[in-house]
């Protein structure tokens, strides 16, 4: 009985186990169907996020080249080695393998080992960048034999002319917090100076889209929908590169400017600025040393000459001088006057650079032997409205409106300023504005100021019958005519006559250097005594060759040619370079006989 | 022979079939862009299970109460050894390296502790305090080695399948109900001795999202993966989940979630079906027997395979911790497939013996 006792709990028992099979199964069966069913459509939409990205694609960023078609900002392809740790199989192996064919010094070895071991084991990284295809081949020949390496092309940007052409073309670098704000993506690179700045939105394109298919270790399976980019335009700058190389050569190592500018369009040939930077160094990243030096050497490399900074223009100036003393009917500038090397006036003499006197001057004889007592004596007639307001109706004084902020606007001394100031402090020193500095003014020194830029317009000014126009820099723009100077085509010649006069005339001040220039060439040479060494420049530890160098004046000299049928406005500074006739006016002399020698070779083969 | 063949339980053998043939075309599924060498690795291991199967078919189950005891003996000496020469896999030591295979003690020990507890019941029911507590013993000392080692699902599966065989023996409830009450008393205590991957699969159960790209990634990615696969599923070799690597382990453990992803709620219902016959089978098997010791024996063998499809299917479908069970039958590796079949050739035996035959204490039994 006992017995039959337990075959009956065991039969009992086995129904406990009967039950508890389906029930259990069923209840998973429930589960999965929960899944399935009521929560499919969130479930379904997590494994579509998890299967596309949506992954924006960079756009070609537009070449920039010069007038001839030569690239000053181009598109190198280039290659990165890159590695997923956690893919690697001997890691030890691998690198050994890499450095013999890439050639990694042990330090960069064991660079590149610190990395990948501070990197995440899933994410890929960088190795090795901006490598050409014949050092990447032997790579990607043997890359089954090293999982986890990677081999990517991509573009980098390369400046051919980048220490001709640093201000002008710019530079790029990596988006910053401000611009990802702004819609950047982290990678994209920006244009921050120069014409990769002005022109950003032309330059960049714009982003394209592709629908990547990955798997969990982000790796791209495949490329679904693909919207793809629109490269950024390319642009074709009216800058001519032989030129600016001609006038860099004949600056050589000099500090100073070059603008050449084409008089009817107002297209920029050459825009100048020595000495420059290597752009190139930006892109890989710039170390900061070498940014520090740039900005703390004396010769500002970093400063865009042409544009941000403004000078005494010297005698220059002399030009406008003249046309304000014909527009007002000085009598003067249709006369005669004496000049004996100096000006008397109540508290000290204004010296003429002649000390010996010019004698009985013109207003021809005054441009042409750049006599000072004779504008002195025009200056004082006509005063200093007559003055300001000509300068001002030359394009002086005001933004050119060139595409390259920030651009200088140099000065214009009025009146006005020194009687606020007299108003303000009560100074009996400063409480009215001296007929000296009047005259000093119409020389084009004091507190006169202007850019190269602004000194090469002026000269396309008296060239094309005193339309003031906006500087291109893009080829063929349309022609933008800032403001029309009011000038009796009379007076004008005259001044035309007496700027050509100063290189025709055996005694003019670029006679020697340009009378036998390719071209006929109307000029003015302009020579800015230096203020003196101020306490500043002692403290900022200048060495005793600086301190000469420094006080050495600013060489000038502005004029367009050929004379008879006007193409090209020319403004050379030379800072601390001496006299305008003998430093500067060569340099112009250099960019003629290059333009002229580009005319004769188009000529030739147009016939 | 004949009487082999005539003993065999058909349905048994086509359930077996027909779970060895779905659990190769998943396997495809899972593996078919990476390594499809696993294929047909898995391939040769059903060969070999299912010659172990056809060979534990002629063993007599008299044989089988006689070494069960030397098994079990061999089985923990092992397991003892294993800490001492065994090797590291996956961060435990679980392996001991027999020259030509590795073996896993732990899993020889589930086998021998099933077939020692059968034949210790096979003649006494667990209704007193000595012949439960000799059982308690026998079962949780290869568990202590085992949870050390660490592999809490082995461990599981030890202490799963003595309970399972001290009920069918017989335990009364109300055991069994303090029992359970000492073992969630126990738990913080349990909670104090675990190590912490597996505090943290625990956690990670309890809170997938709080570590979405760590510990919880399996689970996330697998649920994503069963209901992303919708009524129909997504279809064969269509799964995104498995097919871009989202899945880990998608040919071992997690092979459910291609499963799921590819054949949607119907391939599950079909997969749990069939497991359904199966371990019913191995009841009515149990139910019919000859002696005590073979329904033991088809208890023991119908829980494990009962705990396996639970915790794998629970596990991938976020209700259970991570713990490394397989499916049974899907899931890619030899030692499982093979021991697997080997116990389904016991229930076999149990089948072919008893054939005929009347089964135990029924009226007109021979055996007591």
């Amino acid at each position: 009985m006992k017995e039959l006792e337990s075959r009956q709990r065991f039969d009992m028992r086995m129904l406990f186990f009967y039950a508890a099979a389906p029930i259990l199964l069923g209840l998973l069966a429930m589960h999965v169907l929960q899944l399935q069913w009521l929560e499919h459509e969130k479930l379904a939409l997590q494994a579509d996020h998890n299967r596309l990205n949506i992954v924006p694609v960079l756009p070609v960023r537009g070449e920039i080249v010069d007038r001839q078609g030569k690239g000053l900002a181009v598109n190198r392809i280039a290659y990165q080695v890159q590695l997923i740790p956690e893919r690697v199989k001997d890691l030890d192996a691998t690198l050994t393998m890499l450095s013999g064919m890439l050639h990694w010094n042990p330090a960069k070895l064991a660079y590149i080992d610190k990395r990948i071991k501070h990197s995440r084991p899933d994410r890929p990284v960088l190795l090795d960048d901006k490598l050409q295809w014949l050092q990447v081949s032997p790579i990607a020949a043997r890359l089954h034999h090293m999982p986890g390496v990677d081999v990517e092309a991509g573009s980098y940007r390369q400046y051919p002319y980048a220490g001709l052409t640093s201000h002008l073309v710019g530079y790029l670098s990596l988006a910053r917090k401000t611009d990802t704000d702004d819609g950047y993506l982290a990678n994209e690179f920006i244009g921050r100076t120069g014409v990769e700045r002005s022109y950003e939105s032309l330059l960049h394109g714009s982003l394209g889209y592709q629908q990547e298919e990955v798997d969990a270790h982000g790796r791209r399976i495949s490329v679904s929908k693909r919207t793809p980019p629109a490269m950024g335009q390319q642009l074709r700058l009216a800058l001519d590169v032989e030129v600016q190389q001609a006038a860099s050569d004949a600056l050589g190592n000099r500090t100073g400017s070059v603008v050449v500018l084409d008089v009817h369009s107002g297209e920029v040939i050459t825009l100048l600025s020595k000495p420059g930077y290597d752009t190139n160094r930006f892109i890989t990243g710039l170390e900061s040393e070498q940014w520090q030096e740039w900005l703390n050497n004396i010769e500002k490399p970093l400063l865009n000459r042409a544009t941000q900074a403004a000078y005494p223009p010297a005698s220059t100036f002399k030009v406008v001088t003249g046309l304000a003393g014909l527009k007002v009917g000085s009598h003067l500038a249709n006369g005669h006057t004496t000049c004996p090397g100096y000006l008397e006036l109540a508290d000290r003499n204004l010296r003429c650079w002649k000390r010996t006197g010019h004698g009985q001057v013109s207003l021809e004889y005054a441009v042409i032997q750049s006599c000072d007592v004779y504008f002195y004596k025009l200056a004082d007639q006509i005063g200093m409205a007559a003055i300001s307001d000509a300068a001002l109706e030359w394009g002086l004084g005001e933004k050119t409106g060139i595409d390259l902020p920030p651009e200088a606007r140099g000065t214009i001394p009025t009146q006005r300023p020194y009687m606020m100031a007299a108003m303000k402090n009560n100074s009996s020193k400063r409480d009215k504005w001296f007929r000296g500095e009047t005259m000093i003014t119409a020389i084009g020194q004091g507190t006169l100021t202007a850019t190269p830029l602004q000194m090469a317009r002026l000269a396309a000014s008296v060239a094309n019958g005193g339309r003031v126009l906006k500087p291109l820099l893009l080829a063929g723009d349309e022609p933008v005519l800032m403001h029309q100077a009011e000038v009796d085509p009379k007076h004008l010649k005259m001044i035309q006559a007496a700027m050509r006069g100063v290189v025709e005339k055996p005694y003019g001040t670029a006679h020697r250097a340009l009378a036998d220039a390719a071209w006929t060439v109307a000029g003015k040479t302009g020579t800015a005594q230096v203020i003196k060494m101020s306490q500043d420049d002692e403290k900022a530890g200048y060495t005793a060759d600086d301190i000469s160098r420094r006080h050495k004046d600013h060489a000038w000299f502005i004029g367009y040619a050929p004379y008879e049928n006007p193409q090209v406005a020319i403004a050379v500074f030379v800072e601390h370079g001496g006299h305008g006739g003998s430093d500067a006016a060569p340099v112009a002399a250099a960019v003629i006989k290059v333009l002229a020698a580009q005319q004769d070779r188009q000529q030739e083969s147009s016939q | 022979m004949i009487r082999v063949l005539r003993g065999m339980d058909w349905i048994l053998l086509l359930a077996i079939i027909s779970l060895a043939a779905l659990g190769l075309v998943m396997l495809y599924a899972a593996v078919h862009q990476g390594d499809t060498g696993l294929w047909q690795k898995q391939f040769t291991f059903w060969g070999i299970g299912f010659a172990a199967f056809l060979v534990l078919c002629f063993v007599q189950l008299r044989l089988l109460g006689l070494i069960s005891w030397p098994f079990y003996a061999l089985a923990l000496l092992l397991l003892i050894l294993v800490p001492l020469v065994g090797d590291v896999q996956m961060g435990a030591r679980r392996w001991l390296n027999l020259g030509i295979v590795n073996l896993q003690p732990s899993e020889l020990m589930k086998w021998a502790l099933m077939l020692i507890l059968a034949s210790w019941f096979a003649t006494r029911e667990a209704r007193s305090m000595q012949d439960i507590g000799v059982a308690l013993l026998l079962a949780v000392v290869p568990a202590a080695l085992i949870v050390n080692q660490p592999d809490l699902g082995t461990t599981l599966v030890l202490l799963f399948a003595a309970t399972s065989l001290l009920i069918a023996a017989g335990l009364p409830w109300r055991w069994f109900g303090l029992a359970v009450i000492a073992a969630i008393g126990s738990l913080p205590v349990l909670w104090h001795f675990m190590h912490d991957y597996q505090k943290q699969r625990v956690l990670t159960l309890l809170d997938p999202q709080s570590d979405p790209l760590g510990a919880g990634y399996h689970v996330i990615q697998s649920t994503i993966a069963i209901g992303s696969g919708g009524l129909m599923g997504k279809g064969f070799l269509q799964g995104t989940q498995g097919r871009l690597h989202f899945l880990p382990e998608q040919h071992t453990d997690f092979i459910f979630a291609v499963l799921a992803e590819e054949g949607g709620f119907i391939a599950v219902v079909i997969l749990l079906l069939l497991y359904t016959v199966l371990i019913t089978r191995m009841l009515v098997i149990s139910n019919r027997a000859h002696s005590r010791f073979g329904s033991l024996l088809c208890i023991g063998v119908a829980s494990i395979f009962m705990l396996y499809i639970t915790v794998n299917i629970g596990m991938v479908s976020g209700i259970f911790p991570v713990v490394g069970l397989p499916l049974p039958f899907i899931s890619y590796g030899g030692s499982a497939m093979v021991t697997m079949l080997a116990a389904l050739g016991l229930v076999m035996r149990v089948s072919i013996e008893s054939r005929d035959r009347i089964p135990w204490q029924r009226p007109g039994s021979s055996l007591a």
